[in-house]
């Protein structure tokens, strides 16, 4: 309770320790989430620090009512969706350079690399909701895990899944064809 | 491409977890930083809007009461007054910006609350600044009708009705109703233009939620 009261830079030293490790455990899945809401480098960093920020400040309230990551995941993408600013929208080709230092270890082969590239374009034509959807149905989530989450029900999460997959399906058929490209 | 065929890409993703000591320290700095929200920076904007009204409010005070021989300390009472109202302003401001977000709730929670939240916020920022705009010139009219009477020996023609133009109620109310109307207007356009958007967005966001 005095935990509760207390600004966070007063929190012990201890609780501090305690959350950097936790935050370097799920650091891959927080970069994920910047990677799909965020198209420039720029605005992926500051879609990092903030969802950090958010982290701990609410860090304090978290009392092990659901699973960490379920928490994890509903600060994340709640400050990823409700963070509507204006992304300077600079589609930067994935450049190993470029990586955040800790993908950069990240061995994939060519052909995945491909695979990926595609998946973050199709990507970037869904609506911040699907964006959502995707993330965790990659994850590997259950539709349990999913409606603790979003707070969709379970019959409209499946349905709303089944049309991504074809609006996937859809985007990326096109993109090979070269439709809609100028 | 099939999503689940990507499962194996996405998970390969995972790479080695961030060990070593930089990375920590680039999180806890990260910690003190300041958030960049939207909310925070509302919150912001507010405090600023405060320390302004303050920094022109207190000097203000301050002079009408101690200087001309503390004969205007009235007028210093009335921006006391203002003050006390402004008090009320800021405070419920602020706490509807402290409800606004629940970053802990499931996503959809999050974002009714944001939407019926920021929906409060905006009516009230129309309501309280147009009520700004009628009180401050009624209390223009109690200082001006109190603090400036009619000077001895004047001319006729400064009077209207049997007082001096510039007491007569008539004449304040027929510049208020146009002056409030307007900056209604005004209001609910300025308004509309900080946080429509945002609500429209949030509002979207919502119904791709609630429909199947």
């Amino acid at each position: 309770m005095v935990l509760l009261l207390k600004p966070f830079y007063l929190q012990k030293p201890a609780t501090q320790e305690e959350f950097v490790k936790l935050v370097q455990e799920h650091r891959p899945m927080l970069y994920k989430v910047c990677r799909l809401y965020c198209f420039s480098e720029h605005d992926r960093q500051d879609l990092f620090q903030e969802i950090i920020i958010q982290l701990w400040k609410s860090y304090p309230k978290f009392r092990g009512e659901s699973k960490f990551s379920t928490w994890l995941y509903r600060i994340a993408l709640n400050t990823a969706i409700s963070d509507l600013r204006k992304q300077r929208r600079r589609i930067t080709p994935i450049d190993p350079d470029h990586l955040p230092t800790q993908l950069q270890d990240m061995q994939y082969s060519k052909e995945q690399e491909e695979q990926l590239q595609q998946l973050y374009a199709a990507i970037e034509q869904l609506t911040e909701v699907e964006r959502a959807l995707v993330m965790l149905f990659l994850e590997d989530k259950s539709y349990d895990e999913m409606e603790e989450i979003l707070g969709i029900n379970q019959n409209n999460l499946r349905v709303k899944m089944n049309r991504i997959k074809e609006k996937l399906r859809k985007i990326t058929k096109e993109a090979a064809y070269g439709i809609g490209k100028s | 491409m099939e999503l689940e065929s990507l499962k194996y890409v996405w998970h390969s993703l995972e790479g080695k977890p961030a060990g070593g000591q930089s990375s920590e320290q680039e999180i806890i700095a990260l910690l003190h930083k300041r958030s960049t929200g939207p909310v925070a920076k509302m919150r912001r904007n507010l405090l600023k809007e405060l320390i302004l009204i303050i920094a022109t409010y207190i000097p203000t005070i301050l002079l009408y009461l101690f200087d001309f021989e503390g004969k205007l300390s009235g007028i210093a009472w009335l921006f006391v007054l203002l003050l006390i109202l402004f008090a009320g302003y800021f405070y419920r401001k602020n706490r509807l910006l402290k409800e606004m977000q629940c970053v802990s709730c499931r996503v959809r929670s999050n974002l009714e609350r944001q939407v019926a939240t920021l929906k409060k916020y905006t009516r009230f920022y129309t309501l309280a600044g147009t009520l700004m705009i009628p009180v401050m010139t009624i209390f223009c009219y109690l200082i001006i009708r109190w603090k400036f009477p009619l000077p001895p020996g004047s001319a006729l023609f400064y009077r209207m009705g049997g007082t001096p133009w510039w007491q007569n109620p008539l004449l304040w109310m027929s510049v208020l109703a146009p002056l409030t109307i307007g900056i209604y207007y005004f209001n609910v356009w300025y308004v509309n233009k900080l946080y429509g958007r945002y609500i429209q967005k949030l509002q979207e966001l919502l119904r791709e939620m609630e429909g199947e």
